[in-house]
């Protein structure tokens, strides 16, 4: 829990009036992030994202399972999210349990393209190894290390680097005798081909703080949001995702202005996210 | 099955007395009092400290000791296959238990009476020896947050496979079905606090195997000291009370 005296309160909410925030940042100004690639060797592939305090790690496990129920010719994602009780203690025994399903449920909106898979992230079809039958399943694995406030948009950087970090092991089907039994494949570990991350989103949050809006609060401006607009753009500038949470009612008319705010600040901050993540896999490629 | 080859080599290529690569960092957890980062190997595990602070729970306050508590969780992909794993399955609830004890012993909980200190253990990759990994990284989160300790505590594990005394398993070896053996100790004082072993062994074996775990801990004991004297040089050079 972030304890503020009314006299920080006041600065807080002072500083953002006048656009100039209690670290130096403007309203749309991002904290400096830092992206590491194949944190988890035992992984297909993970990503690190560290913005400012917040630290959060995700991984991609590739499974074989069957194909989603109505849909023989796609694969399907997974998306979980843990918080560790490193981050706070609150977050110990159950504590967590609520921000995770919160965070999971906002990241299942971007990443999974609603019941027909139509807006996923990942082409779901290219998942897909033999029809109604068998396909990739990918395990998002994401845990929520330190906490400073903008979880959800460490999140998705995360998931973007971990994906992009991602290598699906090659299939062979071997033939199979009939319809009913069960294929036999050949999965070689050895050779393994990337996953096209164009689609792949980035969240992007909005918090109301008084009559103003900010991106990438701290947890100290956290506490003062009245509202919070979560907004997963792609590179592209098509919106996959909204969330809205907390406190009192939106105008629409602010709403409509909050997307266009995020898809504004999108546009600069992707290609600097695409930019550290093939930094990131040059350097982790290189060790 | 073989774990050592006749060149007398273990499958990851070490030799029977080796231990794995080790690695630390202090300072990983911006918000905690603090924190460490652990490596042995593959296995990672990342530890942070909470207080001395108010005791949460009024009727587990001690009036003359300090209230010391351990959760250990483990991350879903930490394992090969992955796994869900409730923070409160029995394995995770005696691990909490085993390293908050271990812990307990070195700090000088009646220093401060009436308060709470809280010990996060998070294992991020399993690749055996995560119970002598966490508690090295709890350890040094203490040492970090500046709690107040009679020694560090230092833990390192050793089996014995192919009539071998091994020391520091990975996750292969250690479901070999041989004894596995952690033993955590302070260095200086030179006094075990925490041992415990699967499986049977003679006790001439037993001892060499002590001892084999023992020297492990006391070569982990020097190089977390090293780390931890290099991290607060680099903080006494950063305030400007060390001259260089």
């Amino acid at each position: 829990m972030v304890a503020l005296s009314a006299a920080e309160v006041r600065f807080i909410q002072g500083g953002i009036a006048h656009d100039l925030r209690s670290d130096g940042r403007g309203r749309y100004h991002f904290r400096p992030f830092s992206i590491q690639s194949g944190v988890i060797p035992q992984a297909n592939g993970s990503g690190r994202c560290k913005l400012g305090a917040t630290d959060v790690i995700a991984s991609v496990k590739a499974e074989l399972g069957r194909p989603p129920a109505g849909r023989p010719k796609h694969g399907s994602l997974v998306i979980s999210v843990e918080c560790s009780p490193t981050a706070a203690p609150e977050f110990e025994g159950r504590g967590g349990e609520d921000l995770s399903l919160e965070l999971q449920r906002a990241l299942e909106r971007s990443l999974l393209g609603g019941p027909s898979g139509a807006g996923a992230a990942i082409d779901l079809s290219s998942l897909h190894l033999l029809e109604g039958k068998v396909c990739w399943v990918l395990y998002i694995d994401t845990l929520v290390l330190s906490s400073d406030g903008n979880l959800l948009d460490a999140l998705s950087i995360a998931i973007k680097a971990a994906l992009n970090n991602t290598g699906i092991p090659k299939v062979e089907v071997l033939a199979s005798t009939s319809a009913d039994e069960d294929p036999e494949l050949d999965v070689d570990n050895e050779e393994s081909s990337p996953l096209d991350i164009s689609r792949v989103p980035i969240t992007i949050t909005l918090t109301k703080v008084g009559r103003h809006y900010i991106v990438d609060a701290t947890a100290e401006e956290e506490s003062q949001m009245t509202a919070a607009v979560s907004v997963a753009v792609n590179r592209k500038g098509i919106v996959s995702g909204l969330t809205k949470r907390g406190g009192i009612g939106l105008d629409p008319s602010i709403l409509a202005d909050m997307i266009s705010v995020a898809r504004h600040v999108s546009q600069t901050l992707i290609p600097s996210v695409d930019a550290e993540i093939a930094a990131s896999e040059s350097r982790a490629a290189g060790s | 099955m073989e774990f050592i080859s006749p060149e007398g080599l273990r499958l990851d290529g070490r030799r029977p007395h080796e231990m794995r690569q080790l690695h630390a960092e202090v300072g990983v957890v911006a918000k905690a009092d603090g924190s460490a980062l652990f490596e042995m190997g593959n296995t990672k595990v990342i530890a942070a400290v909470y207080g001395p602070h108010e005791v949460q729970i009024h009727s587990q306050q001690l009036h003359d000791q300090a209230l010391v508590r351990c959760e250990y969780s483990m991350a879903a992909f930490s394992t090969g296959e992955r796994r869900r794993r409730g923070k409160s399955d029995r394995r995770a609830m005696e691990l909490s238990l085993v390293i908050r004890q271990t812990l307990e012993a070195a700090i000088l909980t009646h220093l401060m009476p009436r308060s709470q200190i809280d010990i996060f253990v998070q294992v991020l990759q399993a690749d055996g020896g995560t119970r002598a990994a966490c508690i090295n990284a709890a350890s040094m989160a203490l040492a970090d947050a500046g709690i107040p300790m009679r020694d560090l505590v230092v833990s390192c594990a050793a089996g014995y496979l192919n009539s071998t005394p091994l020391l520091d398993l990975n996750y292969i070896e250690d479901s070999g079905g041989g004894p596995d053996l952690t033993v955590g100790i302070f260095p200086k004082l030179d006094k075990v606090s925490l041992l415990q072993m699967d499986s049977k062994l003679s006790t001439d074996l037993f001892e060499k195997v002590l001892t084999l775990a023992m020297e492990g801990s006391k070569a982990i004991a020097e190089y977390m000291r090293q780390m931890l004297l290099e991290n607060t040089q680099k903080l006494a050079f950063a305030r400007g009370t060390l001259k260089r």
